[in-house]
């Protein structure tokens, strides 16, 4: 029992704003919970009978591959950048990030652009070396395919929030491995994954949601899965009810693996607490091992960027002259400012409520923080009617307050504003800024903040003057992960702009949907180079702190 | 270093301003749909650039303002649904003559009687109750490889499930909507019996895994992989104009086969157009709706996504003239939509993926 003193106690201004936030992400959510409760029809079972069993095999297939392959290159990577010292190491740290800003659906596009009958290699071997080619060995279309696209193109997710866990690491830990004898890869599986093991497990959650609810590139492979289970029941049945349910059963398989992950890690906090946070000293490998390394970042950097990058330029440049025009610069605009106000905005959400949590370690905020990533785990365009569903009552009822500024006014204003884009996109991307922001305030733990509090400060205070500093570079993996993710963002974004509104995404999607990769090319290549400068530059915010 | 992230920092500053302004100047239009300007609000899944030069002259010539959203169909459709009597769309336009039913079916759209509109769209081509009109056309048609099949070999989408043709035919994944109209139109021709016997002889006699879309499938014929394909005209069209030079070369090795022309015709479907029920400026959707089906609009409007047009006055593109006149399917074309639940339900039967 919750006695009355102790609700009183904790009630203040981070407590009120979280719980705010998370009641607004419920009601958004309600009615979709809503529908669990119907009972099945005629679709349910056919969906049961033909599709649950090869559908959710094929899901699990490729999520288990992803998630290991996308942990063991981004745990690998974020390891090496952060322990040795190779030739363009400084480069590597930022470029590492690049293949994250490319959308799976396009990096699907062309890959297999670049694979197919038509694509250079096999131009090259048909026309140059006159081989006749069995098109078996250049099929991407597939599982193992699918696998690769998702790993090569989502293991960032996982690098970043590992490498920027391990940086801020006490270098004395790593010292006091190598003194007791320890080589690097002791020290790495010893005492920094078992460390850094909350940040993994966040990122890797990150990288299975993605999967889960990507829906380009395993249509376009025809590769059934659970979300193709999700469209068919909605858009060909016609039918709602099957849609969410299957969408809730995706929920719950998603919370029972965050909370057993949760559970698992128990009581073993491994947060430090050293006021000394000291860069590591790297160390200088020499010879062949060297070349090992940077040959290994060389390999992943290639598949995950430069080769698709290359491929998307080749196109760019066959098609620049029908496609490109002032529009252009519109679309920019909008895809920059849009994504930069809403990643603005959940950093804060995330911070206040991550603040909460670690402030009110009881039941209350471990459900907060599952509530956070639930727009996550569900459908985009699940989300999508939710939302829209929401704001058209939320404007109806508000009818008669838009009537007092202009008597000419339409009911539907928020609904048909910007404004309901960005609060899908906040309800959708949360978890993204919350899970290493969260995984930040794990790590500095809550030594200082009580001792700021002894020493008589209050929560604001003491998260202002102390723990937002230690908490930058979780801030700004945060608004990495968020900023890229939006520009690059589809469904939500199609469906919920209002009128007249592009963006570079929606402009690149309309062409690949007509099966125009080519004139699709320059705006994907438009949200890589934004990408690539937004990295660029929050990485050097980021350096300047370490000096 | 530092001065590089400032630079960046200043920059969205400046476009997050910039953006906000002009956002308000687009809302204030949409605020007062009474004042001076007239406009009219579309929801739209085809994302053609000429489409928008052909709205540009529509308010050159009306005053009409066009305000547009694009997003794929179903979701459109849901949008338009949830949106309920407040909504601002007033025109909804649609790829598939089977999603414009199910709009139909949802009651989103209103019946719309006009001279011009009967005069410019064949009664084949519209919507029994006249909620929706097709405006372009395209054929469902068989692609072959011109080194290894000789166009006489070929006959009917019913052939295509014949022993000769084993483990040659390919085409893209039942999740498509062009697979699953062409199934709907068999459900209605033949009934469901046979129709699952058609789609299960396909899957017997497929090359590969369904993968891939309608260009994939003529460049795994070229390859070698299969020698049929399934697919539109108009992907035909766009590999002959693509802008790379490899893709153009591919289609210049495939023929265009239309089946049925003894029998039933070629399964065609159309894009088309309707009124919503709950627009607040139908009379413009109606004009433009009209001004698309009109002489001067059809042709553009065709040819952007190499389409036939629904005009009768008008001709279609050369390309589309090259590969000569063909008889379509006598059905009505809303029984797409119609049929579409249990086409899947067949397509899941018989696994085809």
């Amino acid at each position: 029992m919750i006695s009355m003193g102790k609700i009183r106690k904790n009630v203040n201004l981070w407590s009120i704003l979280s719980t705010l936030i998370i009641l607004v992400i419920i009601i958004t959510n309600l009615n979709i919970i809503q529908n669990l409760f119907n009972k099945p029809n005629d679709n349910w079972t056919h969906i049961r009978e033909y599709l649950l069993k090869d559908y959710l095999i094929n899901t699990g297939l490729l999520i288990l591959f992803t998630g290991v392959i996308s942990l063991i290159i981004g745990t690998s990577l974020g390891w090496i950048i952060t322990v040795f010292e190779f030739p363009l190491r400084r480069i590597f740290k930022w470029a590492l990030v690049l293949p994250m800003a490319i959308p799976p659906y396009i990096g699907a596009y062309t890959y297999s652009g670049i694979l197919d009958y038509t694509g250079i290699i096999q131009i090259f071997l048909r026309e140059r070396l006159g081989l006749t080619i069995n098109q078996g060995y250049f099929d991407i279309m597939n599982i193992p395919g699918a696998v690769f696209i998702f790993s090569i193109l989502l293991y960032p997710y996982i690098y970043l929030i590992t490498k920027s866990f391990l940086e801020k690491q006490s270098s004395s830990l790593i010292e006091n491995g190598r003194v007791l004898g320890n080589n690097p890869f002791q020290i790495f599986i010893k005492i920094l994954l078992p460390i850094s093991r909350p940040a993994i497990i966040g990122g890797v959650s990150l990288v299975v949601l993605e999967v889960l609810n990507d829906y380009g590139v395993v249509k376009y492979f025809g590769i059934p899965v659970f979300s193709t289970a999700i469209f068919k029941s909605w858009f060909s049945f016609g039918d709602i009810d099957s849609a969410i349910r299957l969408s809730s059963v995706l929920l719950t398989i998603v919370f029972f693996v965050l909370i057993l992950e949760k559970i698992l890690r128990g009581r073993k906090k491994y947060s430090f607490s050293n006021s000394k946070i000291r860069p590591i000293k790297r160390y200088k490998i020499k010879g062949i091992s060297k070349w090992i390394v940077f040959l290994y970042s060389l390999l992943i950097l290639s598949l995950g960027f430069i080769i698709p990058t290359l491929q998307l330029i080749r196109w760019s440049i066959m098609s620049f002259t029908s496609v490109l025009d002032y529009e252009f610069i519109r679309l920019i605009i909008n895809s920059i400012s849009v994504a930069t106000i809403t990643t603005l905005l959940i950093i804060i959400i995330a911070i206040v409520i991550s603040n909460f949590n670690r402030i009110e370690s009881g039941l209350i905020s471990k459900i907060y923080s599952k509530i956070t990533s639930i727009g996550y785990s569900i459908p985009g365009v699940v989300i999508a009617m939710a939302v829209i569903l929401l704001l058209v009552k939320v404007d109806n009822s508000l009818y008669g307050v838009y009537k007092i500024f202009n008597s000419n006014t339409p009911k539907l204003v928020m609904s048909t504003s910007v404004f309901m884009l960005i609060f899908a996109y906040i309800i959708r991307f949360l978890a993204i800024g919350f899970n290493p922001i969260e995984s930040g305030f794990d790590k500095i733990g809550k030594q200082f903040f009580e001792a700021s509090r002894t020493l008589g400060k209050n929560v604001t205070t003491t998260f202002l003057k102390v723990d937002l500093i230690m908490l930058k570079p979780a801030i700004i993996t945060g608004f990495i992960l968020v900023f890229v993710d939006i520009l690059k963002e589809l469904p939500l974004t199609l469906i919920l702009r209002p009128f007249n509104f592009n963006t570079l995404a929606t402009k690149s999607f309309e062409y690949a949907n007509d099966e125009m990769v080519q004139e699709a090319a320059i705006s994907s290549m438009l949200i890589i180079i934004i990408s690539a400068i937004a990295i660029y530059a929050l990485f050097s915010l980021e350096n300047k702190e370490v000096k | 270093m530092k001065k590089l992230a400032l630079i960046f920092i200043s920059i969205i500053l400046i476009a997050s301003i910039a953006v906000g302004c002009t956002n308000e100047e687009g809302n204030s239009e949409l605020d007062t749909p009474q004042g001076n300007k007239e406009v009219v609000n579309v929801y739209t899944d085809r994302h053609y650039d000429t489409d928008e030069e052909l709205y540009k002259t529509f308010t050159e010539e009306t005053g009409i303002k066009v305000n547009i959203v694009k997003a794929d169909s179903d979701e459109l459709i849901e949008r338009l649904s949830r949106e309920g009597e407040s909504t601002e769309a007033d025109v909804l336009i649609t790829a598939d003559a089977g999603r414009l039913d199910r709009a139909k079916q949802k009651e989103l759209l209103q019946s719309v009687e006009s001279e011009t509109l009967s005069k410019n769209v064949p009664d084949n081509l519209k919507d029994v109750d006249s909620t929706w009109y097709g405006l372009t056309v395209r054929g469902r048609v068989i692609v072959y490889s011109k080194d290894r099949v000789n166009p006489d070999e070929l006959s009917t989408y019913q052939d295509l499930t014949s022993e000769k043709w084993n483990g040659k035919v390919l085409v893209r994944s039942s999740s498509n909507i062009y697979n699953q109209s062409l199934l709907s139109s068999f459900i209605e021709l033949y009934g469901e019996e046979e129709a699952e016997k058609w789609a299960k002889g396909i899957v017997n006699n497929m090359a590969r895994n369904p993968q891939g879309n309608d260009r994939d499938q003529a460049k795994a014929v070229v390859a070698g992989e299969g020698d049929l394909a399934i697919m539109n005209t108009y992907y035909m069209g766009k590999m002959l104009n693509s802008s790379d030079p490899q893709e153009v070369e591919v289609a210049n090795e495939v023929g265009v086969f239309f089946p049925n022309q003894n029998t039933d015709g070629t399964h065609i479907n159309v894009s088309g157009a309707g009124v919503t029920k709950n627009a607040k400026n139908p009379e413009q959707g109606i004009k433009l709706i009209e001004f698309l089906s009109s002489e001067k609009a059809q042709e553009q409007f065709a040819e952007a996504n190499y389409e036939y047009p629904v005009n009768d006055n008008v001709n279609p593109s050369e390309l589309l003239q090259s590969w000569g006149d063909f008889n379509t399917q006598d059905i009505n074309l809303s029984t797409l939509g119609e049929h579409n639940t249990d086409a899947v339900k067949i397509f899941d039967r018989v696994g085809w993926k």
